[in-house]
């Protein structure tokens, strides 16, 4: 599914005094099956931004598409079965007693029968390496396992489009990883994903494309090469070397993820024996 | 940022200037001295002091007839139980049971004007004074009590912590809610029993995080030295001045013209 926000402006505490654009005229595009990272610093409408896609939160002016289809013209509940979101530290919305009750919430909300439903909670849990967790209460659970099983809980809902609100903030490494593999997963299976982060590097690991928000502006869109060597000063740290290398040896390309950069360097290395 | 009730709205204005203690009594001499007022011409000179504080106080009118909009179907509701059950006065409407009496109908006018006054007047206190202001207002004018061992210090802290976490749980309510939209909850369709169940995934991880926030708070105040109100120096010193004085004196004014007319 193709999802494209035109013109969208959102406008918090309209006429009250604490008036805030937080976006201002944001038109952007989510391909089929792609990854698009958005980055931004805070406060620049990340959060904002990704409620639109679902129409959590209705522009104030602009609109949104899915396919080609005004957003708002499609049933609430249908669109956001069809682009899940998942809020930033969503483990804050957990309830249930159990891990499996609690993911199985979106689907039993969709009024699936209860063999389907089990299936689902099934294979979210599985996505997530959390099976084992099911019967477990999600109180009991470690920070990165939680933030799994939130995820799961929205995963379950097999939207065609899964957004993730900063997904990796706070957690260690190996969690961190594994949630990227998550990402890289489910773009083979042809869902796309809209990936929030503040972390350049992984962004740059597994995005498509990459969105660079500032003010409530889309200060630039496109290639990750594109946008990150255009601006060096905010790229990952894979960029910010290659590009103080590049007036010493240049012929490195513009590489942008952990694995070809190194290639890009050892074949430099090697080259001058 | 919603406003909302119970909410400081941090512009400059007289009201915002005036001594906390000054404004707290007048809000008390206010809420008092209302259920003394009991004709309409009363009722008006009252509403028209409010308004003008309003004005005064630089809150804007839209935003704090919004923050009335909940109050109002309490009051609207107070009104109708009068109008329904009250047999005072001639019969004005008679319908099988059901009777509207002239004194009925008068008395919920009266109690629903009263408590839109009311609620608008301690709104306009929280509104125009910052929560620390209103802390140390409170203890002040408690701390007589201090004598007979009254925890004032205390009572005010909960109090402003109180007040200072309503629109927090709000915003967090709201925020809590919208995850759950995300994953296909309703909160508008069916009967009373269908939405009350669906309350249930905002409710448990709101009371959960309340209790965190509680704790984290606390850790947070004493670990950077809070110990209770015994030998703690204040931030800004309370002044009680000519202008205070003068603000309460009016505000009495009003009071006796709106019980006298
Ligand atoms: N519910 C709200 N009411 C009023 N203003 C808000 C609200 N939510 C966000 N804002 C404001 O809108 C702007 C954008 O906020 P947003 O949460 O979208 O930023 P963000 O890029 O996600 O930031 P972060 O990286 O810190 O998560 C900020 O200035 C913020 O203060
Ligand atoms: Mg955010």
């Amino acid at each position: 599914m193709r999802l494209e926000l035109r013109d969208v402006w959102h406008v918090y505490a309209p006429g009250n005094g604490f008036e805030l654009p937080a976006l201002r005229g944001v038109s952007l595009t989510v391909e089929d099956g792609e990854v698009l990272g958005v980055v931004g610093g805070t406060g620049s409408g990340k959060s904002t931004l990704v409620q639109h896609m679902n129409l959590l939160l209705a522009p104030t002016s602009g609109a949104v598409f899915v396919d080609g289809v005004d957003a708002g013209t499609l049933r609430k509940s249908e669109l956001r079965r069809r682009v899940g979101l998942v809020f930033q530290f969503p483990e804050q919305g957990l309830f249930a007693p159990t891990v499996e009750e609690d993911v199985s919430y979106a689907p039993r909300q969709l009024g699936l029968a209860g063999d389907e439903v089990r299936g689902r909670v099934r294979g979210a849990l599985e996505s997530l390496d959390a099976a084992h967790l099911a019967r477990r209460a999600p109180y009991t659970l470690s920070g990165g396992e939680k933030r799994r099983v939130a995820i799961a809980g929205v995963l379950a809902m097999s939207p065609e489009v899964l957004v993730l609100d900063e997904p990796t903030a706070g957690l260690d490494p190996v969690s961190r990883e594994r949630l990227l593999e998550l990402v890289t997963g489910l773009r083979s299976a042809g869902t796309s994903v809209v990936l929030v982060s503040h972390d350049l590097d992984e962004v740059a690991e597994v995005a498509d494309r990459v969105c660079v928000l500032e003010e409530g502006r889309v200060r630039s869109i496109g290639d990750p090469a594109e946008v990150f060597y255009a601006d060096p000063e905010v790229a990952p740290a894979t960029v910010r070397v290659v590009a103080a290398l590049g007036n010493i040896c240049p012929g490195l390309g513009r590489p942008v993820r952990f694995g070809t950069t190194l290639q890009a360097l050892r074949g430099l290395l090697e080259a001058r024996g | 940022m919603s406003h909302s009730l119970g909410q400081f709205y941090p512009v400059e204005s007289p009201l915002h200037a005036l001594d906390p203690r000054a404004k707290i009594l007048a809000t008390a001499l206010l809420v008092l001295g209302l259920f003394l007022v009991d004709s309409v011409p009363g009722l008006v000179v009252v509403a028209a002091a409010l308004a003008t504080l309003v004005a005064v106080g630089r809150v804007p009118l839209r935003t704090f007839l919004r923050l009335l909009r909940p109050v109002a179907f309490l009051a609207a509701l107070t009104a109708l139980f009068q109008v329904l059950f009250s047999r005072e006065g001639a019969v004005l409407v008679e319908w099988g049971v059901l009777q509207v009496h002239e004194g009925g109908l008068w008395l919920g006018f009266l109690l629903a004007v009263r408590i839109l006054l009311l609620v608008s007047a301690a709104g306009l206190l929280t509104a125009t004074t910052a929560p620390v202001a209103l802390a140390d207002g409170i203890e002040d004018l408690l701390s007589p009590l201090k004598k007979v061992q009254f925890p004032a210090h205390e009572v005010a802290m909960m109090m402003t912590i109180a007040l200072r976490f309503i629109p927090t749980l709000q915003e967090e309510g709201r925020k809590i809610m919208r995850a759950q939209t995300a994953r296909g909850a309703d909160f508008d369709d069916g009967g009373l029993l269908r939405r009350g169940r669906a309350m249930i995934p905002v409710l448990v991880p709101l009371t959960v995080g309340a209790f965190r926030r509680a704790d984290e708070l606390a850790e947070a105040m004493e670990s950077r030295g809070y110990r209770g109100g015994e030998g703690r120096t204040r931030y800004r010193e309370l002044r009680f001045g000519f202008r205070d004085a003068l603000a309460l004196v009016l505000v009495a004014l009003v009071l006796v013209a709106g019980v006298l007319v």
